[in-house]
């Protein structure tokens, strides 16, 4: 069912009215523990509100405006037809891999392809999880995303339906990829909350795919959260790939928890998009854990990536990596605001974080802050960040090579991502984003 | 840390606040609070012309409403009680007298002060070649220098009297750089402010000497607004010092200054601070000087350059973020700082570089340096607007922590609006290294002298900016705050 939204009121009540009329249809209605956590959430939204420039982790970016569109705003969203060939420009099929389609945040089985997991792995929608294995869902569920302080998660808390979930068990390597492809569909605008939830247990590996596009020219407002548990000795590898088109806005939530001694990587593209918000946020709570946040935005025309990273050194004897790099065409704009924790006793933490940027034209905005905050003596943490063009003595040494002013500066571009890119540890995505970066560089300086 | 080094440090019992003593002096103070009266009551025992009250009595009645509002300042890495404004006393005098028009004329006991302090004016007047204004609680004391000064045209005076002898100038600039209504103590300041300096140089003139003021909160109860106004005409130079004191006391008191810098074409200001206001108890944190200053620069004309160099050891509570609006072509913007907390000392400074005309400059070296339970936090921004071509930034800042229990923070804020501008951050947070430390035990130094010297080696690239005569004040300031507790 779908729930019109009016303009007239506040922007909040309209969320809180919807929650009111979808009482008790949310996914595990009948649990007692997830539906207090939803009471507890749309309260705390209620008393949060709709984030504004007033706060300091929105000072850059306004999204009281646009979520303040009638989106219709359905529980849980209906499941337009999708022919697989609307799908197929997306689906990176060089890259062999455990394929989910979502639409509108619901999984699609007709679009599907599975193909062989290891025994144990299970792959499938959050609400069919909620059934099948309620142990770790409720084990995990809702214990990482902390809607205490921010308003869009505890909506998506409140609003709670469906969305993906992977669970890899104790010492399970799975080897190809799983790719969930998630698009939205639909002639009506939408706000969408899928709730993603990834469990990786000890010393299980696993690689995480999820690419967002778009098939309609509707305006949507998707309120994503993905919460991951990465145990001990594990290793989890995530990358996403957003590239929704210039009428989709989104505030995508990631947090993350880590236990001794794994890896967890994150990897981020932004190619399109209305407002993107991404909050990453990692709690490494476990010694000798390794931390990864590597971010990619090229951005054109008026778009507006906002990178969040909270990054929580809340144990001793760990490291962490961030380098977020962005390249400003057009009128876009992009912010950075990455954070750095050690608490208290987190001894010996190594932690870089890196943040650079290309400006090419004047009506191109970057909001850089990279910020520290350090409560332990035996510590290496340190930032660095950049803002410029690109340089010319490389454009000259180019050129005296022989290629020509266009090609050497689309050139010395792509050598900037790279240093990104070659953090992708599998070749066909890499080269499936290499691909659709050097087109989108193609009639740069033209 | 070795074992051994912690003991030492744990075994160097903190050393006593060397300026926290009392000096009895008679005083007149105002009634506590902060009414109309209080303003009109300042204004009239400072003697003040007609158009300055009005100016106090507007800025009064802004600064109430914001009160009233019941406006706080809370988004600094920073906790503290918000002072209360109706329990400070705005005004107080030495003696019955509110302006000396000459040495002679002061009482021995502020002199003795002051020479207790370090700063003998008679001496400093032969020897440093230093023109001193001192201020002791709101009134200024004493002016060095004048005749010498005057030779060149240079004004040097107490605002007070500045505002009495020079309306025309001081009108004109007063409020420019930060207006009344830039933040909740500016606004204060400008209501209730009692002295400070003025500084005037003419065209093409070099300031023959470094310029100095000494800040002094003398009695209880009462808080510090001194006011600053410094404005260099084309071709100017001058460098200018202020130092800051307090004696021992439980309470808190507060100390808002404001300080505005005007470099007109080719001309330039250096600015350097020595603040050491009594830190509160080092195991209680009670007590304690809040230090909420607002220090912006405006390089006015083409090829101005503004430089705040400062040495941040005192006051329990400091905020405060010297800035530099870059106007003009070709104008260049300098920070350097060096922040010490310890005990339980807390800072949020930093500064504001925004880059407004052509080829604009600015270099931003930061230290902090925490100890103990202290937290120090730079929090700095750098802002290229859209026409600033060419603007470049280069920022760099170290934290170093001396013990597990205390913290140091980095927050920049990099605005860019300019694909031509080069910005470029550094931030790095470490400890003493070992190696560094076994190194200096090899050739021979002790654990004290170690410290003393990696320390001063971290800060070199900022005391080596204050002018000499206090570079070597600073490092001995630096290390009798590093024998009192680092740890």
């Amino acid at each position: 069912m779908s729930t019109a939204l009016d303009t007239d009121v506040r922007p909040e009540d309209r969320f809180i009215s919807a929650f009111e009329v979808n009482h008790g249809q949310a996914l595990n209605g009948t649990n007692a523990s997830i539906a207090q956590q939803r009471e507890d959430a749309i309260e705390r939204f209620s008393a949060l509100g709709i984030p504004t420039n007033s706060l300091e982790a929105w000072k850059y970016t306004d999204i009281s405006k646009i979520i303040d569109r009638p989106y219709a705003l359905p529980l849980a969203p209906e499941v337009p037809s999708v022919d697989p060939s609307d799908i197929a420009p997306f689906t990176i099929d060089d890259m062999d891999a455990h394929r989910v389609v979502l639409v509108n945040g619901r999984v699609d089985p007709s679009l599907s392809d599975l193909g062989d997991l290891p025994s144990g792995v299970v792959v499938s929608s959050l609400t069919q999880a909620g059934d099948a294995h309620p142990d770790i869902v409720e084990a995990h569920y809702g214990q990482y995303a902390d809607f205490e302080d921010e308003a869009l998660t505890a909506l998506n808390t409140a609003f709670v339906q469906d969305g993906a979930f992977v669970y890899v068990p104790s010492g399970t390597v799975v080897e190809k990829p799983i790719f969930f492809l998630h698009v939205t569909a639909g002639q009506e605008d939408l706000f969408l909350q899928p709730r993603h939830l990834f469990v990786v247990e000890d010393g299980a590996i696993a690689r995480i795919v999820e690419a967002q596009h778009s098939l309609t020219d509707a305006h949507t407002f998707t309120n994503t959260v993905t919460e991951t548990f990465v145990g001990e000795r594990a290793n989890l590898e995530h990358y996403l790939v957003q590239d929704e088109g210039p009428n989709a806005s989104q505030v995508h939530t990631r947090a993350g928890q880590q236990k001794d001694d794994s890896v967890y990587s994150t990897n981020t593209v932004t190619f399109s998009g209305e407002v993107v918000r991404n909050n990453a946020n990692i709690e490494a709570d476990g010694s000798f854990c390794e931390s990864n946040l590597y971010g990619l935005c090229i951005g054109k025309e008026d778009m507006h990536v906002d990178n969040h990273t909270q990054m929580n050194h809340v144990q001793p004897d760990c490291n962490s990596n961030e380098l977020y790099k962005h390249v400003l065409n057009d009128e876009s704009t992009a912010v950075f605001n990455g954070k750095v924790l050690v608490t208290r006793g987190s001894q010996r933490i190594d932690a870089y974080q890196q943040n650079d940027t290309i400006v090419l034209t004047h009506d191109a905005n970057i909001y850089t802050k990279p910020e520290l905050e350090i409560y332990a003596d035996d510590v290496v943490c340190s930032h660095g960040a950049t803002t410029g063009q690109v340089d010319e003595e490389g454009v000259f040494y180019l050129r005296s090579r022989g290629l020509s002013e266009r090609r050497a500066r689309i050139l010395m571009l792509q050598a900037f991502c790279d240093e990104v890119l070659s953090e992708y540890k599998i070749d066909a995505l890499r080269n499936h984003i290499t691909e659709k970066i050097r087109q989108r560089f193609a009639n740069y300086f033209s | 840390m070795s074992t051994s080094e912690t003991e030492y440090l744990k075994g160097k019992a903190s050393e006593d606040y060397k300026h926290g003593f009392y000096t009895d002096i008679e005083t007149e103070k105002a009634p506590k609070g902060l009414t109309e009266d209080v303003v009109r009551y300042i204004s009239h025992r400072k003697d003040e012309p007609e158009w300055l009250l009005n100016w106090r009595l507007k800025a009064f009645r802004h600064v109430r409403d914001r009160i009233d509002s019941g406006e706080t300042i809370d988004w600094a890495h920073l906790d503290y009680e918000a002072p209360k404004f109706d329990e400070i006393s705005y005004f107080s005098a030495p003696k019955d007298k509110a302006s000396y028009d000459s040495l002679d004329d002061v009482p021995d006991e502020i002199l003795e002060t002051f020479e207790r302090l370090g700063i003998p004016l008679e001496e400093q007047k032969a020897l440093t070649g230093v023109a001193v204004d001192a201020v002791m609680d709101s009134v200024s004391v004493a002016t060095t220098f004048k005749e010498k000064l005057k030779e060149k045209g240079v004004i040097f005076k107490s605002f007070g009297e500045a505002a009495r002898d020079h309306p025309e100038i001081v009108r004109e600039y007063m409020g420019t750089v930060v207006p009344y209504t830039d933040n909740l103590y500016a606004a204060l300041n400008s209501a209730v402010f009692s002295d400070g300096s003025f500084v005037y140089v003419p065209e093409g003139v070099t300031c023959p000497m470094e310029l100095s003021t000494y800040f002094r909160i003398n009695e209880a109860g009462t808080g510090q607004f001194e006011r600053t106004l410094i404005v260099a005409e084309p071709g100017a130079y001058v460098s200018y010092l202020e130092g800051c004191t307090a004696p021992m006391r439980k309470e808190n008191q507060l100390h808002a200054a404001v300080v505005e810098l005007i470099a007109h074409e080719d001309a330039e200001i250096k600015y350097s601070t020595i603040q050491n206001w009594y830190p509160g108890d080092p195991d209680t944190g009670e007590g304690g000087v809040y230090n909420l200053v607002t220090k912006r620069g405006l390089c006015k004309g083409d090829n101005s350059k503004i430089s705040w160099t400062q040495l941040e050891t005192g006051s329990a509570v400091t905020q405060k973020y010297p800035s530099v609006i870059l106007a003009g072509d070709d104008s260049v913007g300098e920070f350097y700082s060096v922040a010490f907390t310890k005990g339980h000392q807390q800072a949020d400074t930093g500064t504001k570089m925004q880059h407004i005309g052509k080829n604009t400059k600015s270099t931003i070296i930061s230290k902090g340096i925490s100890a103990d339970v202290a937290d120090n936090s730079y929090r700095g921004q750098v802002k290229v607007s859209k026409n600033a071509d060419n603007a470049r930034n280069f920022s760099q800042c170290d934290s170093m922590l001396l013990g597990p229990d205390c913290g140091a923070h980095t927050y920049p804020y990099i605005e860019s609006n300019n694909p031509t501008a080069q910005i470029e951050h550094e931030a790095t947070t470490s400890k003493v290294g070992d190696d560094q430390m076994f190194y200096c035990h090899q050739r021979g130094l002790g654990e004290e002298e170690a410290l003393k010297l990696i320390v001063n080696g971290f800060c070199q690239e900022v005391l080596q900016e204050l002018p000499m005569e206090f570079a070597v004040e600073a490092k001995e300031l630096l290390d009798i705050e590093l024998e009192g507790s680092v740890g």
